[in-house]
């Protein structure tokens, strides 16, 4: 968490290769991301907050396409759009271009694709702006029963209350520096709320 | 364990890329078949009646390897440019920019999804010359070598100025003012012992001369440099658009912050 320009969508552009690292490193599940780039590429799935979709595919095949991309391909991966698609309530959507989705139905899509390659850490950048109340808790729900299966999840975000409900371990940043990285119940105990942790660490 | 090189992700861009043709066909591979049309029923049929033969060949037969030349350096040019640029634009660039590919794996699949482009529509205007004009390429071997080293040299050009541009007059500003107006003076046309001997020596600081007077060959048999030249500098020129291509994809130029 942290408020706007605070290096939240930085972390995550350095993390998956966006942007280029000027000092320190970067491990993903201990793979270098500079000169194991491959390996820890493989390991992440970005769902970034604005729709980036390749205009020119059908659904079902930018979950083939990423699937490719990452050096898969076969019946399995196949398989396994379908299986995405009908998990994340595409199936009927499967031959439309994306631009006929629903704004619902996009978000559930960035999740899909993110997943397509089985990654074992799921990044994700402020992945309920701008979306409504039911929309928000529909997202939660994927992703409590996604982290519950055994994916790492990373998530950045504006609200407080998803940070609450979702996240075991914050972090909050200002200025480009963690200010403070603690589990949830350590950082809002003692009567603390959330509210007030990030405005006094935020303002300093 | 992982390999070293991601042939899979090389491939799915290439395949990508041929589906991106294939989605606007009526904007880029039927328009270079009806202009080729036009301008052999005009130039070729009309004004060519009037002009002895070329080369060995009449002018209608001479003017349709100068006519594939000008399709292929026009559609891989343009494959690749508006294709880098549209993806940066969109952000959809992201897609194999996160994903295990190098900057070989994307400006070889841009390229190689370029040629294919380039070898289609150099296929259909062939047929047509064939079918219109009665003439084929009597050296095969000379025809695809020029090609693909033309359409390498273009789509490398392509990815570059993708690269560069900001918005899509930048991409237009090349083609209306340096590509179009090199292509036509380089020769589809004209042969350059038509030209008065000033205009024949400035040529040789063109280029695209060198693509057509070779390609040329590949159909008549004759040509104003030795093949061997020609091809010799077009391949040069590829060779250095397609480094440079690399050189800022691999380093992240527009498209890492």
């Amino acid at each position: 968490m942290g408020p706007n320009g605070a290096g939240k969508t930085t972390t995550i552009n350095a993390m998956v290769g966006l942007a280029k690292i000027t000092s320190g490193s970067i491990r993903i599940f201990g793979n270098d991301n500079q000169t194991q780039w491959r390996e820890a590429r493989r390991l992440i799935g970005v769902a970034p907050q604005e729709y980036n979709f390749d205009r020119y595919l059908s659904i079902r095949d930018i979950l083939i396409f990423q699937a490719g991309y990452y050096g898969l391909r076969g019946p399995a991966v196949s398989r396994r759009a379908d299986d995405l698609l009908e998990r994340f309530g595409l199936a009927s959507k499967a031959r439309v271009d994306y631009m006929k989705l629903s704004g619902g139905m996009k978000r559930r899509l960035t999740l899909a694709r993110a997943m397509m390659h089985e990654p074992r850490l799921l990044i994700l950048d402020e992945p309920t702006a701008g979306v409504d109340v039911e929309l928000r808790l529909e997202l939660w729900d994927w992703l409590r029963r996604l982290n519950a299966e055994g994916l790492t999840i990373f998530l950045t975000t504006h609200y407080l209350e998803e940070a609450e409900e979702l996240c075991r371990t914050i972090a909050i940043v200002r200025a480009g520096k963690i200010v403070t990285q603690k589990p949830t119940s350590e950082l809002i105990a003692d009567g603390a709320t959330l509210q007030n942790v990030f405005l006094e660490l935020t303002r300093a | 364990m992982t390999s070293a090189i991601n042939l899979v992700g090389f491939w799915t861009l290439v395949k990508r890329e041929i589906i991106r043709s294939i989605k606007i066909i009526n904007q880029v591979i039927w328009p270079p078949i009806i202009t080729t049309l036009l301008y052999v029923l005009v130039f070729g049929y009309g004004l060519g009646s009037k002009i002895p033969t070329i080369q060995g060949v009449s002018y209608a037969q001479f003017l349709i390897p100068g006519l594939i030349m000008l399709q292929v350096i026009d559609s891989s040019y343009g494959e690749c440019s508006s294709s880098i640029f549209q993806a940066r634009f969109m952000n959809s660039i992201q897609e194999l920019l996160i994903a295990p590919m190098s900057a070989y794996e994307i400006v070889f699949g841009y390229v190689v999804g370029s040629l294919a482009r380039a070898l289609l529509i150099a296929g259909l205007i062939t047929g047509l010359g064939m079918v219109l004009v009665k003439t084929l390429p009597q050296h095969w071997g000379l025809y695809f070598l020029v090609l693909c080293l033309v359409s390498i040299l273009f789509s490398s050009l392509g990815i570059i100025f993708g690269l560069i541009a900001e918005k899509f007059d930048h991409l237009a500003a090349l083609t209306t003012f340096v590509i179009t107006p090199l292509t036509f003076v380089g020769g589809v046309f004209t042969s350059a012992t038509m030209l008065p001997p000033l205009l024949r020596n400035l040529g040789l600081f063109n280029p695209i001369f060198y693509t057509i007077d070779a390609f040329r060959r590949s159909y008549t048999g004759e040509s104003y440099l030795a093949p061997g030249f020609s091809v010799g500098i077009i391949a040069v020129l590829a060779a250095l658009a397609l480094g440079g291509a690399l050189a800022m994809t691999a380093s992240g130029y527009k498209l890492r912050t």
